[in-house]
């Protein structure tokens, strides 16, 4: 084993590529003078090494695992440009409130930059499979978290972006000003296709712009896809005609391999809906596909984050929910579920507004307290409509608004289905608390404290609005959340 | 039937009040309002006839509903919506728009549903106004 | 702990506005010192002034104890010869008229007949409508406003963007206030011809014309705005300029009295350039007098007694 210790480029060439097993940091993977180039990729990597090992040698090691590197050293390196397809790990910061005198063992933050020429363009398969490849689980390190991510335009640019975007898909339903509203229909398995329906119809005339399809609902003994796309539709052109509006259903097009999937996908724009649904779980590349399908179709497409827990939420180990919606952006989707902060699932509200301006914003600031640790520019890319879902009822309305602006769609299932005077009365109550707190937003009323009474006093001519509030009045989900940001910002303290 | 477009058709119809505090609201946003009617509110029809064009040098919600009473007195017996559009880059869209006229008898809309195989049907909506029945 | 002394507390039986204080909290007081101090004479047109303040002040004191009363009109007319300070004065009572909460904001739109009045059929009401919606919120000045009435052309489009005009004073009193401004005399054949905009001018300001020696103040003042001044030999000849401008024909008051300096700069700064061109240098004295001959070579020196138009 060599005994060299000077950087890389003022070794011999000769004992670098000696054979036999050199330190990552030997072998030119961690370059501390290295400045990022506008057109790298950047990974910024929460590592907790093992034992014994430094966090430059392990940002090192991730760097080369992600990147170029195997275990031991390769002469046929030096058939290639090496120095310049080689990850370069260039900055390790310990990660605050960790290590000695903490809860949490040491953790550090690692900043990779990638060659551009690393990655095949619009691909997010390949991209994540240097990036998140084999590096997880690999044995010098406990774990290990991608944490964030900057695109360069250059790569932003070789990615379609989501089909439709928010501007057109506003103009496309022909509603503006306010968040949309929407509800995942209930109970989520079991219903014919003919009681299916009913649900929709209901949802949509009293006011909801979609309903949606769960996860798991795909083709199944208890109501076939054909079947709920028939009587789907069926509602949703009444609720339409009844109202005078544009409403639609995420018909899930979710399958077992993308012929099935492009079939309802067809049978779903035949039938004229505006929007289909598919699940992460389909994979990054059965996704860019539908991005595509749906871009050439005129179609909204909605994704359903099923699965991301597995690797989101813990925070020293997988990926970084921020990072899923920078990845799902370029791949294309339309809406994507991004947190409610008020609801039954995880969600920290640095956390969630982090995520929520990778969606939406043209160029994201770096914003250490919202956990973004890069600027990001998305060079014109269209922006995705985030969706909040699980556990919101009206009474959180002024919340949701404050928290969450107006380019979202709530969506409120046990809060649209669950009302005790019926689906449409549920659905009523959603709509009506809604216009009351965004008519009282813009006349200047200041929501987050006076919300309560806005809708109280709505609620005294909606009935439906005054029994929703009644019902769900104390139903609150105080637990606190896992993913939360690092950086906290602390007011200086007055001498 | 009382047609649900617009940002605020669930709540009772505003008053001329609560009008010129959604139109302030749009002209401190930098927005530019426009003035709207049609008497064909099918959800497809786009394009609204303008009275006038988007007021982009108005500073005061009042010029803004001097123009709404402008048309509301032209056309009482159409709809008239109020749009505000934002100029700024990853916008150029309308952000905000709501009725501010409602017909005395609003129409209603048929679902005309062709049938094809295998169960499949094309829905289209057509609008049936006051003294007009279905088609044969 | 009861300190109170004048005046002695009584308990009052009935609300009572204190005027002093809204008078302090709306700094209306401001508006008019600035008035005071910064034109010269039109004392009349101050007083003047100074009473629609406290009208308006004490409106606005009404309705906030609740006494009902139709909304004052605020449209007004200032009639007075050029150069009088009507646009001045406009701008300051729009202040007024936004401290006390009678228009939203302190904008002064200006226009003439051509902003209000097209040339072909129909073009008329959507200018008129343009420029309306453009001053709401504040104040539209019509600057000779009897333009907009032409009686010996019956076809004329004026007539319209006078109706149009009259709907909104009346509809949009909460929104507008209108300054109709120009000659007394023309302003009167106006009025006598459209008794529909007279009556809803609730004042009217008569701007007079400036004393010869109220515009050499104004000389003064406005040389002293500039960085110039007057030694006391050019001082004279101001004053002698004056007198003889104001028989001469298209004599505007304070603005001849500003065309006038601006022509004495340019004149003295020939004369220096004239001068450093031979090798001088100019001092900080120099550099700021308007000299004697600065102005003696103005052509109101020229002309003889018999053109000009005196007695």
């Amino acid at each position: 084993m060599s005994t060299a210790t000077a950087e890389t480029g003022k070794r011999q060439a000769r004992g670098r590529y000696d054979a036999g097993v050199l330190k990552y940091r030997e072998m030119g993977y961690w370059q501390p003078d290295y400045v990022p180039r506008d057109t790298d990729v950047i990974a910024l990597f929460r590592i907790t090494p093992q034992e014994g090992v430094e966090p430059e040698e392990a940002a090192a090691a991730v760097a080369g695992e992600s990147s170029t590197a195997t275990w031991t050293v390769v002469w046929t390196d030096r058939l290639t440009a090496c120095d310049a397809y080689r990850a370069k790990a260039y900055r390790v910061d310990p990660v605050p409130n960790t290590g000695p005198g903490t809860r949490t063992e040491q953790q550090y933050f690692a900043y990779i930059a990638y060659e551009l020429d690393l990655f095949e363009e619009g691909s997010i398969a390949n991209l994540t499979a240097s990036i998140i490849g084999n590096v997880f689980g690999f044995k010098p390190l406990k774990a290990l978290r991608l944490e964030d991510m900057r695109i360069p335009v250059a790569y932003v640019k070789t990615f379609q972006g989501p089909a439709t975007g928010i501007v057109v898909e506003r103009e496309r339903l022909d509603k503006f000003g306010r968040p949309l509203l929407g509800a995942t229909t209930k109970p989520k398995l079991g219903l014919s296709g003919r009681n299916y329906g009913r649900v929709v119809y209901e949802a949509l005339k009293g006011g909801l712009d979609f309903v949606k399809d769960d996860e798991n609902i795909n083709s199944q003994p208890f109501m076939h896809w054909r079947d709920r796309f028939l009587f789907v539709m069926e509602a949703v052109n009444r609720a339409s005609a009844a109202t005078g509006e544009v409403k639609g259903h995420y018909l899930n097009v979710t399958a077992a391999t993308m012929e099935d999937m492009y079939e309802r996908a067809e049978f779903a724009k035949e039938l004229g809906s505006v929007i289909v649904m598919i699940d992460l779980v389909i994979g990054y590349t059965a996704i860019q596909s539908m991005a595509k399908w749906a871009r050439r179709n005129d179609m909204i497409l909605h994704l359903h984050r099923a699965g991301h827990s597995t690797y989101t939420r813990q925070k020293n180990h997988g990926i970084a929910f921020r990072v899923i919606s920078k990845w799902m952006r370029l791949a294309g989707v339309d809406h994507i579920h991004a947190g409610t902060v008020v609801g039954k699932l995880e969600g920290d509200p640095a956390v969630i507004a982090g995520i929520y301006d990778t969606l939406r914003e043209p160029f994201t600031p770096a914003n250490l307290g919202h956990g973004l640790f890069f600027d990001q520019d998305w060079a014109g890319m269209r922006k995705v409509m985030p969706v909040a879902s699980g556990g919101i009822h009206a009474g959180q309305m002024h919340q949701l608004i404050s928290y969450l602006g107006e380019d979202v769609v709530l969506q409120f299932g046990g809060g649209t289905i669950g009302h005790p005077h019926g689906i449409e009365a549920g659905a009523q109550a959603n709509r009506v608390a809604l216009e009351a707190i965004i008519q009282a937003r813009n006349e200047g009323v200041d929501i987050w404290n006076e919300g309560p009474e806005v809708l109280e006093k709505a609620a005294r001519w909606c009935t439906p609005l005054r029994a929703a509030l009644e019902t769900w009045r104390d139903v609150t989900f105080d637990y606190t959340s896992t993913d939360t940001v690092d950086f906290v910002p602390t007011a200086t303290p007055a001498s | 039937m009382r047609i649900t477009q617009g940002t605020f058709s669930f709540l009772p119809d505003l008053t001329d009040a609560q009008i010129r505090a959604q139109v302030d609201y749009a002209l401190r946003q930098g927005w530019a309002p426009s003035v709207e009617f049609t008497d064909d509110p099918h959800p497809r029809n786009t394009y609204w006839e303008m009275w006038g064009l988007p007021m982009f040098e108005v500073q005061d919600a009042a010029a803004v509903l001097y123009e709404i009473n402008a048309c509301r007195k032209a056309y009482p017996d159409r709809y008239i919506r109020v749009n505000a559009f934002d100029a700024t880059r990853g916008f150029e869209s309308v952000r905000l728009s709501f009725l501010v006229n409602r017909p005395p008898r609003e129409p209603r809309f048929e679902l005309i549903r062709t049938e094809g195989p295998g169960r499949s049907v094309r829905y289209s909506l057509r609008t049936v106004r006051e003294n007009e029945g279905a088609p044969e | 702990m009861n300190t109170a002394s004048n005046p002695p507390a009584v308990a009052p039986s009935t609300p009572s506005v204190d005027l002093q204080a809204m008078l302090a909290e709306t700094h209306v007081s401001d508006v008019i010192e600035q008035l005071d101090n910064d034109l010269i004479g039109l004392a009349p047109v101050k007083q003047r002034v100074r009473e629609i303040a406290a009208f308006l002040l004490v409106a606005k004191a009404r309705a906030q104890v609740g006494i009902e009363s139709e909304q004052p009109s605020m449209h007004m007319c200032f009639t007075g010869n050029p150069g009088t300070g009507k646009t001045t004065v406009a701008v300051r009572m729009a202040d007024i008229l936004q401290r006390l909460g009678w228009v939203r904001r302190n904008t002064v739109v200006t226009v003439t007949r051509d902003d209000l009045v097209g040339q072909y059929i129909g073009h008329t009401a959507p200018k008129t409508r343009e420029v309306l919606k453009r001053a709401m919120g504040g104040v539209l000045f019509i600057d000779e406003a009897y333009y907009l009435y032409r009686p010996e052309n019956e076809r004329d489009y004026g007539q319209e963007s006078i109706e149009i005009l009259l709907q909104a004073m009346e509809a949009n009193r909460n929104d507008l206030v209108v300054i109709l401004a120009g000659y007394k005399d023309r302003m009167e054949t106006f009025f006598r011809a459209n008794a529909g905009i007279h009556s809803r001018i609730a004042h009217h300001i008569e701007f007079s014309d400036f004393s010869a020696e109220e515009l050499l103040q104004i000389a003064e003042l406005m040389a002293e705005r500039m960085h110039y001044r007057f030694d006391a030999e050019s001082l004279e000849t101001m004053r002698n300029y004056i007198e003889r401008r104001i028989h001469q024909p298209n004599f505007a008051n304070a603005r001849s009295i500003r065309n006038a300096l601006d022509r004495a700069r340019l004149r003295q700064a020939n004369r220096l350039f004239a001068r450093a061109m031979k090798g001088a240098r100019a001092s900080v004295e120099e550099l700021t007098l308007i000299a004697s001959e600065d102005l003696l070579s103005s052509r109101v020196f020229q002309m003889k007694e018999a053109d000009s138009g005196s007695g």
